[in-house]
């Protein structure tokens, strides 16, 4: 493991409407555009249910998680860049920025299938006896 | 910005819960499994709980935040960014208190939304012994059409 290595991705192969529904009672929000697609075309965004932004994330954090298996995130940075919907493959990704004995930083991404960048960040993990 | 209104000022605008939010195991396990991934076995929740439960424990509802800076959440916020920094792993079955405030609200022109609002708002999880588990700062954009 060393700069510039990329992380091995993580494939969600197909956002669940099902469990858009279940995010919306994780997070006590019931935004219809999650949930209604008659509502995501009534505000000109297409005609499926888009995913919860903390979804995404979580799909990056698994990517984390398997990269970095004794490893603890300590730091997440994200910009959220567009949208994921219904019936979408994502893919999440990284590469290794810095590395210490005791922490490494990475680059991430979640991007769409056959589509744009759905956002991107930084981590730090500290990496326990993941060196060792 | 010197012909627009300026926005709420809601600088500093408590946030604070009311009540203690705790990662229920069963909602942690579901909430793994619809990612693709399988709950841990050493009591630790999924980390994308640093969101949840922060926004959930707040003292606003999103729909509440959204009202305060004046704004009807069926206008559609966006999340933009967020920003965590984690002292402890988040534990499921432990009672969690948020504190936090808004930091700003400021009006901006963009050339993709027209006239917007960026939110940005800090918060804070606490544990039962006074312990920071983490702190998080959220930005969200508000398209203000009315002005456009």
């Amino acid at each position: 493991m060393k700069v510039g290595d990329p992380l091995p991705t993580f494939t969600h192969d197909r956002v669940s409407p099902d469990a858009m529904r279940e995010w919306a009672t994780f997070l006590r929000d019931d935004n219809p555009i999650h949930l209604d697609p008659a509502a995501v075309a009534a505000l000109g965004l297409g005609d499926r249910v888009i995913n919860q932004g903390p979804a995404n994330l979580a799909y990056v954090i698994n990517m984390l998680h398997a990269a970095f298996p004794s490893g603890t995130i300590t730091g997440l940075s994200t910009r959220f860049l567009g949208n994921v919907r219904a019936g979408d493959c994502v893919v999440a990704g990284g590469t290794i920025t810095s590395l210490k004995a005791d922490e490494a930083e990475c680059d991430f991404e979640l991007r769409v299938v056959d589509g744009e960048p759905a956002l991107a960040g930084t981590a730090t993990i500290a990496l326990n006896q993941q060196l060792s | 910005m010197e012909d627009l209104p300026p926005p709420p000022d809601v600088a500093g605008l408590s946030l604070d819960g009311a009540e203690t939010y705790t990662i229920e195991p069963e909602e942690n396990a579901r909430l793994c499994r619809s990612t693709g991934a399988e709950p841990a076995s050493d009591g630790t929740a999924h980390p994308i709980y640093y969101y949840i439960a922060t926004q959930v424990g707040m003292g606003k509802t999103v729909a509440g935040l959204c009202a305060a800076c004046d704004f009807d959440i069926d206008d559609g916020p966006m999340m933009v960014g967020s920003q965590a920094a984690f002292t402890h792993p988040l534990r499921i079955d432990t009672p969690y208190r948020v504190n936090g405030s808004i930091i700003s609200l400021t009006r901006k022109r963009s050339r993709k939304l027209g006239v917007m609002d960026l939110l940005e708002y800090r918060l804070v999880l606490v544990d039962a012994n006074g312990e920071e588990a983490l702190a998080c700062t959220n930005t969200w954009a508000l398209p203000r059409k009315e002005l456009a």
